[in-house]
């Protein structure tokens, strides 16, 4: 390995050359190949290797160049289905993020307020003595950034092992509503269609998403097929101007939670125009609504006469009062969805989830897609698209959520906890039948007093950043400081807003630094090799808990036993003697991940999520599930679920069936929802709404990103998005300072008057990716009362100029 | 008391005259468009889109949004542009120092060989067309070069071509501590004897058009093709299969050697 004062050599500043049009500060460090230096990467012994992309749900394949054990270079897969060799610029500079000067490369205790190194040995006893002590009060906060495996570890650890089902994920922030939208209208999770959709579409229409930025790759998939001559039609509905407004051919702009009027107004219109898909509706669906006695995720059954009779006052002027898009917009709309004619996908992602009707919106507008029959055609698809590369395939098939265990199950089916303990081979009745907590519940119960009935003492966080992610950080999340009995382990590869807090932090490999598998958005199970070693004594996620359920197996912890008395992880070498996995030292002697994830597989079957041997996917760019075995002995992926022509589970002949339907006959709901307005609403005290969310060119909380020079450079911090009038009236200066605050707390931002997106006037936004300014101290914890999933997209705050607060105060 | 109204007066007059001035500037820099006003009434704006020869004028935070090409007059009739003085067959002797230059300044553009290049200038206007305006062709003016882009036409530019900071943002330091270095670009490619063409030393994805770099006005200095009228690179330039991502071989799969008996 290279020294460091010869890499600081290596970066001498550009040549002054450039012509005048180039700024000065534009330039890389330079890594052009100067003779003399004989141990930079120079090609030679290359070698070039496949793994899905860290960032995003989109799920990009990128071929990674290694040259003596390090990353040296990235390019696009050409023979990846999702991304066709194209990347986007977060991927393209994927291979740095292992490369960060602060990488966490050693255990760090604190003590006495002070973090100290400590060894492995130590931190993994330390775990597990506090389980030992008090096993129903502990905690795993788990995430979408999972690999399957490690997922399914600490699913396996923890309802298979200590009967405890408080394990939840940062995905029950991100698309928890997605996946009740799901459930609610198919009776199965994941979407029926896949992204061929986007080569086959007439329409797109992005409900409060904006692709251009989130899911790049995606969005020129789109774009693209209009510079090669294609007619695609995009209609951007949402409550800011964004990059995806200026591809679209029509941009409505409506009021927060104006999409749940909008679907409902075009349902309305429908009916009433006769125009919808009879023969689809009575031969596919049935209707559904809230019963009186309150909301459940199932609801009841309601005749369509009722259907009717209910959404008739969703007449487009009443829709337009609540949404704020026109009479006009709404029956154009409307009169898409009529024309039998043309292919239209929806694409959505936060602005739908994130909402306290989250489960509520995604239902309406799957609803508008089966009314009108515009379902299970190539390009006619209601598509939600998810922000993490395995949310869909780690928490959401996984099951690691408070309620639910592999394949579909959940935990309050007796029958389910029988077949999961059948698989795992441990006792009967090992598996707790009461739901945990959920993320918001989980982490209030950690960061309230013992004595005040805060009954999670310790909380495991691995592969996230809660400290900086989850809302309303003031009740959630900062007030653990002063709780000497609570204790916060994190495993974590850079310091972050959560291992401020945290009493353990442990030193993890990341990406290509350790076997994995993630899966997709489109269903797309996804498989790497480890390339490079982890820097230091970092190490994988899924040997930490092998080891702490090990260590716990040792000190004679009976759940760590299974039903033939062997420890619950073993793997067992052809001999048939065990392979001490628990040692680092041996945790490479046998393919841990696919151990798992044969074991894994047997989970898959039940809700048709089949899923082929791991061999398949080493040889594949991913597989689209359900993945059926050929009479030849190959493997079939599904693109297009519940179609006759392309799902194996349809019967011969059938055109549609939706084989996991809530009302048992192969039908799918159509559900009505009365609309309810936002739980906190701009007033006179907070009169602006307040937004928050991504931007293209960091992801997430940019513990990664913001450790690239491309990409910093081109958004160096945080900010605060402002429309120019109302700018001029609070005499607030482009780039100037101010407060953003709330009845929950306040972030400081600089100002940026028309920004990247354009608010309207009487809104702000702010992207959350600045781990030095958190907009969440701000934000809302309210949530969707069915997948209790916060809305980080609408409260009420206000902006003040800090020289008027200093005044104030 | 008369004297006592003048000066009273003169005291109101300068008073409102300095507070006119003070008032109107504080010194503070303010955002693009901030006290913008239509410089042009509509009246007057519906003139100028009758007059082909005027262009209506805009506020400043309007002008990124209002088409500024051509009048009408002008597009009516072709233009004939000062044709280029770029001559094929001038005698071309690519210099080993302009190889070098040119090769530094591409590398200070990118964090590897192969990734997409930041851009390296303000952009205000991030639509397709405002990239494609210089950068299908290349353009070169006053000194000022814009690089062809050496891939098809995709779009969504700023997808994988990082801008640089916000203009609210740009004194913000960016710079981070990474221990990452990036694989350098190659200086030359193989050639099997002096004389013989070489091989391509990098990958040909997303370098489809060899012009971009190789040859044409625009290329880059140092980089430039000797033989800038031949037109099909690779009949004499062969390519790598494993930097283009081909379905790979351990060794080049032969049939066995033949079964010959030695008298």
């Amino acid at each position: 390995m290279m020294d460091s004062k010869r890499r600081t050599f290596l970066k001498s500043t550009a040549m002054a050359a450039a012509s005048s049009m180039v700024a000065s500060n534009a330039s890389l460090p330079v890594v052009y190949a100067d003779q003399g230096v004989a141990d930079l990467p120079d090609g030679d012994g290359l070698s070039w290797n496949k793994a899905p992309c860290r960032f995003c749900g989109t799920g990009c394949h990128v071929q990674v160049g290694v040259e003596d054990g390090r990353v040296v270079a990235i390019a696009g897969d050409k023979a990846a289905d999702v991304n066709k060799g194209l990347l986007c610029v977060k991927g393209y500079h994927v291979g740095g993020i292992l490369y960060g000067k602060d990488r966490l490369t050693k255990p760090l205790l604190r003590k006495d307020g002070k973090l100290t190194e400590i060894e492995w040995d130590e931190a993994i006893e330390i775990v597990a003595k506090r389980i030992y002590d008090s096993p129903e009060t502990f905690a795993i906060y788990g995430s979408g950034q999972w690999t399957i495996p490690e997922g399914y570890a600490a699913q396996k650890f923890m309802k298979g092992g200590l009967g405890n089902n408080h394990i939840d994920p940062n995905a029950r922030l991100c698309m928890a509503s997605a996946v009740t939208g799901f459930l609610g209208t198919y009776g199965v999770d994941e979407p029926a269609g896949c992204y061929d959709d986007l080569d086959e579409c007439d329409v797109v229409i992005t409900w409060g998403n904006n692709p251009a930025e989130m899911h790049p790759v995606l969005f020129s998939r789109v774009t693209d097929r209009r510079s090669r001559g294609e007619n695609v039609r995009l209609i951007d509905i949402g409550t800011r101007r964004t990059r995806t407004t200026d591809a679209a051919n029509v941009y409505l702009e409506m009021k927060p939670h104006g999409d749940v009027p909008i679907a409902l107004g075009i349902m309305h219109l429908l009916i009433e125009n006769g125009n919808y898909d009879r023969s689809f509706v009575e031969q596919h669906c049935n209707f559904r609504a809230h019963p009186e006695s309150g909301k459940s995720l199932f609801g009841e059954a309601i005749s369509e006469d009722e259907f009717r009779k209910r959404i008739a006052k969703y007449t487009p002027e009443h829709v337009e009062e609540l949404s704020g898009i026109s009479v006009d917009d709404l029956r154009m709309l409307a009169d898409l969805f009529a024309n039998p004619d043309i292919r239209i996908t929806s694409l959505w992602c936060m602005g739908m989830n994130q909402h306290t009707m989250g489960t509520a919106v995604n239902t309406l507008v799957h609803g508008v897609h089966l009314l009108s029959g515009h379902f299970g055609k190539p390009g006619d698809a209601p598509t939600s698209l998810t922000g993490q590369p395995s949310a869909c395939g780690t928490v959401r098939e996984v099951g690691t959520l408070a309620h639910a265990l592999p394949g579909g199950r959940i935990v309050a089916k007796p029958e389910h906890r029988k077949q999961s303990e059948e698989f795992w081979n441990v006792r009967e009745g090992s598996v707790n039948a009461v739901p945990g907590y959920h993320t918001v519940k989980m982490f209030d119960q950690f960061t309230k007093p013992t004595s005040d009935g805060g009954d999670i003492t310790t909380m495991f966080v691995q592969v996230t950043n809660p400290g900086q992610t989850l809302p309303n950080l003031n009740k959630l999340f900062n007030d653990k400081e002063p709780l000497d009995d609570k204790f916060l382990i994190v495993s974590e590869v850079y310091p972050t807003a959560t291992t401020e807090l945290a009493d353990l932090i442990l030193p993890a490999a990341m990406w290509v630094e350790k076997n994995g598998v993630y899966g997709n958005s489109e269903r797309r199970t996804q498989q790497w090799f480890k390339m490079v070693d982890p820097p230091g004594e970092a190490r994988d996620d899924t040997w930490m808990t092998i080891a702490i359920a090990h260590k716990l197996f040792e000190m004679g912890y009976e759940g760590m036993k299974d039903k033939d008395g062997e420890f619950i992880f073993a793997v067992k070498d052809d001999a048939g003697k065990e392979i001490p996995i628990w040692n680092f030292d041996n945790y490479y002697d046998t393919n841990v991940d696919k151990h798992l994830f044969e074991e894994y597989r047997q989970f898959t079957t039940m809700k048709h999520k089949n899923l082929a041997p791991y061999d398949e996917y080493v040889k594949a760019r991913g597989l689209r599930w359900p993945v059926v075995e050929q009479e030849d002995g190959s493997w079939r992926e599904t693109r297009f679920r519940f179609s006759g022509f392309d799902d194996p589970f349809v019967a011969e002949g059938e055109e549609f069936d939706f084989y996991h339907s809530s009302s048992k006959d192969g039908r799918a709901q159509i559900w009505f929802h009365e609309y309810e307005p936002p739980p906190e609403i701009p007033d006179d005290e907070y009169p602006m709404w307040l937004c928050t969310g991504r931007v293209l060119e960091h992801w997430h909380t940019g513990t990664m990103t913001r450790r690239l020079e491309p990409l910093n450079r081109a958004m160096p911090t945080g900010y605060v998005e402002m429309h120019m009038e109302d700018a001029r009236a609070a005499n607030i200066r482009q780039g100037e300072v101010v407060i953003v605050e709330s009845r929950r707390g306040s972030c400081e931002l600089p100002v940026w008057i028309d920004g990247r997106g354009r608010p309207p006037r009487g809104s702000i936004f702010v992207p959350f990716f600045d781990e030095t300014k958190l907009i969440n101290d701000v934000t809302l914890d309210e949530h969707c009362p069915i997948s209790k999933q916060p809305d980080y997209k609408k409260c009420a705050a206000r902006v003040v100029k800090k020289a008027a607060a200093k005044v104030k105060s | 008391m008369n004297r006592l109204t003048t000066v009273f007066l003169s005291l109101v007059i300068a008073v409102a005259v300095i507070g006119y001035f003070v008032g109107i500037g504080d010194g503070v820099p303010q955002p693009d468009g901030f006290y913008e006003s239509s410089l042009v009434d509509r009246d007057l704006s519906q003139a100028a889109a009758n007059d082909v020869k005027l262009i209506p004028a805009v506020s400043y935070s309007e002008i990124s949004s209002t088409p500024m090409g051509p009048t009408k007059s002008w597009q009516a009739k072709p233009q004939a542009l000062p044709g280029g003085d770029y001559d094929l067959y001038t005698k071309i002797e690519p210099s080993e120092a302009e190889k070098e230059a040119s090769g530094k300044l591409r590398a200070s553009r990118r964090s590897f060989n192969g990734a997409p290049p930041i851009i390296p200038h303000p952009v205000e206007n991030t639509t397709d067309a405002a990239c494609y305006a210089c950068h299908s062709n290349g353009v070169q003016m006053a000194g000022l070069k814009a690089s062809v882009m050496s891939h098809k036409f995709l779009g969504n530019c700023v997808q994988c071509h990082a801008p640089m900071a916000p203009v609210p943002f740009q004194d913000v330091d960016a710079s981070v501590e990474t221990s990452f270095v990036g694989l350098p670009a190659p200086t030359q490619g193989k050639r099997a004897f002096q004389g013989a063409p070489p091989t391509i030393p990098h990958s040909q994805w997303m370098r489809e058009n060899c012009n971009a770099c190789h040859g044409g006005p625009n290329g880059w200095a140092g980089l430039e093709s000797t033989h800038p009228w031949r037109t099909n690179c690779t009949q004499c330039h062969a390519p790598s299969a494993t930097l283009d991502q081909m379905p790979e071989a351990e060794i080049v799969p032969m049939l066995p050697p033949l079964d010959v008996v030695r008298r």
